[in-house]
């Protein structure tokens, strides 16, 4: 027999403060992701009401947005810039994470701390240079610009060597008992093996390529190719065109929340695998 | 089915020696133990045949041929882990087949030979599971097939038990034992559990500190162990040790320490010499106390079942048939025949033997 009674427990009026406390903080985090969406449902000249319920309910906005800017075409740019971004890192991330974990070679050591030593250059450190290679590269204003700087990320390579130091040594000696190469090992036994880890690592590196603005920014400049930037175009100096901008954000937003629904408990386990965010 | 040479084979770890000049000749179809204590070097030699880790100096032969340079895949030999190293992400089925899928066979020669390796291990029910969803020893068995399903050369196996509990253990080690009688295979086992090296090996390599202790049937091993050290690491409990004067006394030879006087049952005459006696539990006997042998005092009477151990204050320690008929507290006398005495050289040792017309002489 097992009860759900939890030795200690404390007070029934204690728990009820301890979820009153939690209802408000999720009702803080939750609230502006509805006004988001709240406001891109007014007509538009509604936008500026601050009725908590959107009525009547229009989608002027939404078309605005598309009559505005090509969403579906800034969308698709910033999805494939996600999933390459994240594929390519986590390749990276694997190939490294292999060598340092499964082989010994002279300066070992060092050459993993100089590698994760990369991840404490700040971003405003490295951004003129990689910009100014890009420019000679030819690759301003491209997806391609935007995306091959970021391939190597050392966060990757820490997060998996971590996996892989504890993964047991005995399955690759069993492997290369039974004839398969190193290349072969990874891909036929720690790759299947570490499916849970590479999937968390995956969706995190996606989803903070895809919220990426500063990095697409520099590189695109003026145009609009990815949907970060789209948003942009709704802001003026003589004020903000509110509707499509929430429209186009609400927009933005929907892929992560899918993701979110579909991959919950991967993504869970991926923030907190990383211990970041 | 093949036979396995070691010449000199070594291996060092930075400062550390780990194996230490190990000379082996293993005959095709012998079922050698490697034994001895955690650290030892065993599991480091093993790797070494198998080809996991290279030695620092010697050879390697497999047969006729050298493969002290051959990478593991290319040498025809399989291995058995701890672990059981098996592929998590693998049915039963794929996981035995995998050493097959790797050199590329039919994928029909592939199945009939899973099937048959399955046959033989009694798993043909549980090819389609995951190892997770397997016990203990359905795991062993799976990495059992997945070293018979390649036909190598020889097998390896590191310490394949020592994750089992002590039934399963036990019926596992009469499997293991059975089928190499039937396959006659060439194996090498790695274990550091005595029973498991008396019961199966046909030869016992009893290892310490990296260097090779004694090489022997188990019978040799137990009955004349080389040195000290394998006269005290087989047998539970372990062979009492005493530090003992041989000394002639009416043209006998006797074996004295306070409180202890033992007869060797050899007439010569020879200088007084410090020697280290060894002698097994279950081979003193309780005799009245006040006459010739060792005396001392029962401080605690261990039950095993069908039979009883005595400790004694001396450290010495008495087996036999339950009950030994003593009680802690009491004072006894020990005695034991000249032939179940053992005598070890004072300083190094190294087991002596008695020759006629000579001091006795470290062999």
């Amino acid at each position: 027999m097992t009860t759900d009674e939890v030795v200690g427990e404390s007070s029934r009026g204690r728990r009820l403060g301890g979820h009153v406390v939690l209802g408000v903080l999720s009702l803080a985090c939750v609230f502006p992701i509805y006004w988001l969406y709240a406001t891109s449902l007014r007509a538009p000249q509604d936008v500026y009401s601050l009725s908590v319920l959107p009525w009547p309910l229009s989608t002027a906005s939404y078309t605005e947005a598309f009559a505005k800017n090509d969403v579906l075409g800034m969308l698709f740019n910033t999805g494939v810039i996600a999933v390459l971004s994240a594929l390519g890192q986590l390749l990276v991330a694997l190939l490294a994470a292999y060598a340092f974990a499964a082989w010994r070679f002279p300066l070992q050591r060092l050459l993993y701390l100089m590698f994760v030593g990369t991840w404490l250059v700040p971003f405003q450190a490295t951004m003129l240079p990689n910009y100014v290679l890009l420019s000679r590269l030819g690759l301003l204003e491209t997806l391609a610009g935007v995306i091959v700087p970021t391939l190597c990320s050392a966060l990757g390579v820490l997060l998996l060597r971590e996996h892989l130091n504890s993964f047991p040594k005995e399955l690759l000696d069993a492997a290369r008992m039974d004839g398969r190469s190193s290349w072969s090992t990874l891909w036929t036994v720690v790759v299947p093996a570490l499916r849970p880890a590479l999937a968390a690592l995956g969706i995190l590196l996606a989803i903070s390529a895809w919220n990426e603005y500063f990095w697409p920014a520099m590189v695109l400049q003026r145009s609009n190719a990815v949907v970060q930037l789209g948003l942009r175009s709704f802001m003026g100096t003589e004020g903000n065109d509110w509707g499509p901008l929430m429209a186009t954000a609400g927009l933005a937003c929907l892929p992560v929340f899918v993701l979110y629904l579909v991959l919950q408990r991967h993504i869970v386990n991926a923030f907190v695998r990383s211990g970041l965010k | 089915m093949s036979r396995i040479q070691l010449q000199g084979l070594t291996r060092r770890f930075g400062a550390v020696t780990a194996v230490d000049d190990i000379g082996l000749d293993v005959a095709d179809g012998e079922f050698l133990v490697l034994l001895g204590p955690s650290g030892c070097g065993k599991s480091t030699l093993l790797r070494m045949i198998a080809g996991l880790l290279p030695p620092s100096e010697g050879r390697l032969w497999l047969d006729d041929t050298e493969i002290t340079h051959l990478p593991p895949q290319r040498r025809d030999v399989a291995m058995v882990f701890q672990s059981y190293a098996l592929y998590p992400h693998l049915s039963v089925a794929r996981n035995i087949g995998f050493p097959l899928r790797t050199r590329k066979r039919p994928r029909a020669e592939i199945k009939a030979k899973v099937a048959e390796v399955a046959a033989t291990l009694g798993l043909t029910d549980l090819l389609d599971r995951k190892p997770r969803e397997l016990s203990g020893g359905q795991r062993q068995r799976v990495a059992l097939g997945r070293a018979l399903v390649r036909d190598p050369g020889a097998f390896l196996m590191d310490e394949p038990l020592s994750n089992l509990d002590a039934k399963l253990r036990a019926g596992t080690r009469a499997e293991i034992a059975g089928l190499h009688r039937r396959l006659r295979a060439t194996t090498v086992y790695v274990t550091h559990d005595q029973v498991e090296a008396m019961t199966m090996a046909t030869r016992i390599a009893l290892l310490n500190e990296g260097r090779l202790e004694q090489l022997g049937t188990p019978s040799e091993v137990y009955d004349a162990p080389a040195s000290v050290f394998a006269a005290t690491f087989l047998g539970s409990p372990a062979m009492n040790v005493v530090d003992t004067t041989v000394r002639a006394v009416d043209g006998t030879l006797v074996a004295e320490a306070e409180g202890l006087r033992l007869s060797l049952g050899i007439d010569a005459d020879i200088p007084d010499r410090p020697v280290r006696l060894g002698v097994r539990p279950e081979h003193l006997t309780l005799t009245s106390a006040g006459g010739q042998g060792i005396r001392a005092v029962v401080t605690a009477v261990e039950n095993l079942g069908s039979e009883e151990v005595a400790h004694c204050d001396t450290g010495v320690s008495v087996r036999g048939p339950r009950p030994l008929g003593v009680v802690p507290g009491e004072a006894v006398t020990l005695s034991a025949r000249p032939e179940h005495l053992h005598l070890f050289d004072h300083d190094s040792g190294r087991r002596l033997a008695w020759q006629a017309a000579s001091v006795p002489q470290p062999v």
